[in-house]
């Protein structure tokens, strides 16, 4: 057999996988939900070496302390529910709706008791994050990255 | 074998002894009646002696005897560490063909979608940034801020309370005004 046509031969097959790879980025079956809930404040200087990976975008936050208060991670079902407790009688809830173009859909809400204080639908990068601050905590504020991966 | 031209081809061969029996006797017999054809002959013959004389002159003997000599001293040397290296890894640092650019091409894309499916954010097709898009938001008549933080490339849904506080929290308290 000539070099040439081994070669085609040897990129098919490898087009062959590059699109089976490609199929399987649509079979996600559920999505792993992780919140990280931090207490930033203005009183100390603290930076909790916990969150050094999400150093940099809490730091544009211009709180001069902050605190891991919980992490807690999920998995979740397309259209089913997570619920995470949140300090300060709240309970967040994430919902994962689509994915699409390796970006994730979540509907996210949350509530103090029974009252509903935010409800939002997020789209984000698979495995990607994004930041929900501002509910008081102990004279800061709550600061919870919100963070999900199709699995 | 009859016409001249046959013969001619054939006197060389006839000379060096390479024709059967009855092809030679069909030269001879011909060279003896063609005046042509037995000038062709004496050429060849004429040539034949010549290329002998030479070839036993004296002058003509080559001498090998140097390049025997030189060839049993490159036997015998022993080669070099490098040598064998640049022997075995020859293959691998010799320019690859053109052809292999193309499955190369493909590996490089199957990384990039593997990676990215198994590391998100990490594949090469993966998008560069962090940024998230918020399609719809209800904060029951809070305000509420969105911000895309360009450094760290992240969005933020910021959630500030009323200014009644509405005792939310069991009388927690925060600063007012926007932390950014």
């Amino acid at each position: 057999m000539k070099p040439a046509i081994k070669v085609l031969l040897f990129s098919f097959f490898l087009c062959s996988a590059a699109l089976h790879l490609n199929a399987a980025d649509k079979t996600f079956q559920s999505v792993q939900i992780t919140i990280k809930t931090v207490a930033a404040g203005k009183q100390d200087s603290e930076f909790d070496p916990r969150l050094a990976p999400l150093e940099k975008q809490l730091k544009a936050l211009n709180y001069r302390s902050y605190r891991l208060l919980k992490e807690e991670t999920q998995t979740a079902r397309w259209q089913g529910n997570a619920n995470f407790e949140i300090p300060g009688g709240r309970v967040l809830t994430v919902r994962p709706q689509e994915v699409t173009n390796n970006q994730l859909s979540l509907r996210v809400q949350l509530k103090q008791g029974d009252k509903p204080q935010l409800e939002t639908t997020v789209r984000m990068n698979n495995g990607g994050n994004f930041i929900l601050g501002g509910p008081p905590h102990e004279g800061g504020v709550l600061v919870l990255s919100i963070s999900a991966t199709a699995k | 074998m009859n016409t001249c031209g046959e013969i001619r081809e054939s006197i060389g061969a006839w000379l060096d002894g390479e024709l059967s029996g009855a092809e030679a006797d069909a030269v001879r017999s011909h060279l003896e009646t063609c005046l042509i054809c037995g000038e062709e002959r004496r050429q060849l013959e004429n040539l034949n002696r010549v290329m002998k004389d030479i070839f036993e002159s004296e002058d003509f003997r080559l001498d090998v005897e140097p390049f025997w000599h030189g060839l049993r001293q490159r036997i015998a040397a022993k080669r070099p560490w490098h040598a064998d290296l640049a022997e075995w890894a020859g293959p691998f640092i010799r320019a690859p063909s053109f052809a292999w650019a193309v499955p190369a091409v493909i590996v490089l894309l199957i990384g990039a979608l593997y990676f990215g499916s198994i590391l998100p954010g990490w594949g090469v097709l993966a998008p560069r940034n962090n940024f998230a898009t918020v399609e719809s938001i209800d904060a029951y008549g809070r305000n509420v801020a969105l911000l895309r933080e360009h450094e760290s490339k992240t969005t933020v849904i910021w959630l500030y309370q009323n200014s009644d506080n509405e005792n939310e929290g069991a009388g927690e308290t925060s600063d007012k005004g926007p932390a950014f």
